[in-house]
This record gives C-alpha cells, structure tokens and sequence, in this order.
C-alpha cells in the first residue's frame, strides 16, 4: 500500500471520522499542541540558555534534573496531539509540504535532543561542544515550529 | 468611540496592505505563535520554582532576574505581532468573543504581576532558597492558569463559531458587540 493510500485509509478511521465532525474537538486538541508547545519552549530554553551563559548560572547538568520531566512530557503531549491532528486529516497533509518539512525536522529534533543534547548537557560544562550541540537543538526545534505553523498556511 | 477607531483602522492602508499579502500575515502569526515558546515557556518555567515544586537549587531572586530578560523579550514580540495581526483583521477580532476573553485573561495576568512584584516578591530574601511561602504558591498558580487560558482562546479567534453573521442570542451580541439588526 502506497503511503497516499495509508493516509486515506487512516482518513477513512472512526478514530478521523470522529475528529474531523466534531465541532470542538480538533480545536480542542490544537489548543493542547500549543499548550504544550510553551512547556517545551520553557524547559530546553532553560536549560540552553544556561549553556551559552545566557540564563541561570546553575550547572546545566543541573537544571536537567528539574526541567526533563517538562521536556519529556511536553514531547508526548505533543507527538499524542500531533498524531490526533494529522489522523483527521491526512490526505490533506500528505499533499502539503510544510507537513514533510516538519516530519523531518522533527526527526531531526528528536534524534539530536535525545542522542546529542541530552548527553552533552550531562557530562557537564559550557564548552564549545555542548554549546554547538545546544544551537543545532534549539535551531531544530524552530524549524520544527516554524514547519507546523506553516501546514495551515500552505 | 472604540469602535469607530477599529472601524478606521480598517481602511488604513495598512490594514488592508496585511490582510491581503500573500506572506506577511502568515510571517507574522507564525513568530507570534513561535514567541508562546518563549514568552509563555520561561514564564511556566519560573512559576514552577514559585510553586516550589521544581529548580529548588535555583534561588527564586536569580531565576527572576535572570529570565526575566528573556520573557520581556518574548512579550515584545508577542505585542508586536499581535498588534499587527489585530491591524490585519480588525473588525472581526474586535467582535471576537474569544478575543475579548483573551484580553480580560491578559488583564487577570497584569494584575497578578503587579501583586508579585510590589507585594509578594518584596521580601523574597527570606525565601530565595526555602520553602516558597503561600503567596507565592498563588501568584504562580493564577499566572499558569491565566497564561494558559491567553493561549487557548487566542487559538480560538480563527474559528467563527461566534463571528456577528453566525450568532442571534442576545446575550452574545450584547459580548460581542455586534449589531443587533444583522445578527
């Protein structure tokens, strides 16, 4: 099955159908993206911007301890809303750019918050290291901002 | 008297130039959606360390001063673009019922601002680095909620669920202000 196909079948769900004839229901879960969307703002601002000297002068490696959970939860609560927002429409998704630009850079985000970011904070420091890690995670989830917002407009 | 200053506006050059390009109103929503991560993210940030639930280690009189710098920045570039998407539409987001929520929510915000800073964080040197008294607790739990509650019926605004042409309740065109022949 073609992935045009997949997004018709997924169209096609009650889980899509119900979202997508309700009235409040896509608004509803929308609003929550964007709640969520500040929680993650907050908590990898928080601790990048102690990185680059910026912020708070507690250790990074620090900061983690309180800010993780945020981070962590921000991120499901988006991917489970993202996921609800886009099975209701994805058809129209797999037609728009801005949707696969913002596939990729979330990737992209995700594979670098957890497999770069995260550690380079842990072991500590402010060095030219973790502070390129820190820019590169913080451009890549603009990027990933940037793409979302532009789905609607495209 | 407001009003016919919306009413004006909407004839401005201005206003017509952002409503019709092709860019520049969405250039302008997506930073004033992308600034929520910054304005509204460093906000919850310190208001859990008001709470006392996170950044205990963090004395409350550094995670102030030092992230304030970054909210202030974010609140400039939510005002400014949120200035300018109100000039790109202004007579439908004047009668907005969840515009006019979304400004009473702000006012509720200001106001718990002003009792923080000349109130409660007045003798915050007691309590930079203990329990965080009840007050603050407060303060940090009315700002969640009234930011939160920013968001969300900013959301609300693109939807016409209550635009003038789509309500006959009288007591929603006396919120909204719209005129009671048309609706």
């Amino acid at each position: 099955m073609s992935i045009y196909h997949t997004a018709q079948a997924i169209e096609a769900s009650a889980l899509g159908q119900t979202i997508r004839e309700s009235t409040w229901l896509f608004p509803a879960i929308e609003a929550t993206h964007l709640l969520a969307l500040a929680l993650l703002g907050g908590s990898v601002l928080i601790i990048a911007l102690s990185v680059l000297g910026l912020g708070l002068k507690t250790a990074p490696a620090e900061l983690c301890k309180s800010a993780r959970p945020y981070m962590n939860g921000a991120i499901i609560a988006l991917l489970i809303t993202g996921i609800l927002l886009g099975v209701s429409e994805p058809v129209k998704l797999y037609g728009r750019q801005a949707f696969w630009v913002k596939m990729i850079s979330l990737a992209i985000a995700l594979v670098i918050t957890y497999f770069a970011f995260n550690p380079a904070v842990a072991r500590g420091g402010r060095g030219v290291g973790v502070r390129t890690i820190t820019g590169l995670t913080l451009a890549a989830w603009l990027m990933v901002a940037m793409a979302g917002r532009w789905i609607g407009f495209s | 008297m407001l009003e016919g200053l919306v009413n004006k506006l909407a004839e401005t050059p201005w206003s017509i130039g952002l409503h019709e390009s092709l860019y520049m109103y969405a250039i302008t929503e997506s930073t004033h959606v992308i600034s929520i991560m910054l304005f509204v993210g460093t906000i919850a940030m310190v208001d859990f360390r008001l709470l006392g639930v996170s950044y205990r280690q963090v004395p409350v009189s550094q995670m102030l001063s030092r992230m304030l710098p970054w909210t202030v920045a974010g609140f400039v570039l939510l005002v400014t673009t949120g200035a300018m998407l109100f000039l790109a539409i202004p007579i439908r987001t004047y009668h907005s019922i969840w515009f006019r929520l979304k400004c009473i929510m702000i006012l509720i915000a200001a106001v718990n601002i002003a009792v923080f800073t000349f109130k409660v964080e007045r003798d915050k040197a007691a309590w930079d680095l203990g329990p965080v008294p009840r007050k603050s607790k407060i303060c940090a739990a009315v700002s969640l909620g009234a930011w939160g509650c920013v968001i969300v019926f900013g959301r609300l605004i693109a939807y016409n669920w209550f635009d003038c042409d789509s309500i006959n309740s009288p007591t929603l065109l006396e919120l909204t202000g719209c005129p009671q022949d048309i609706g």
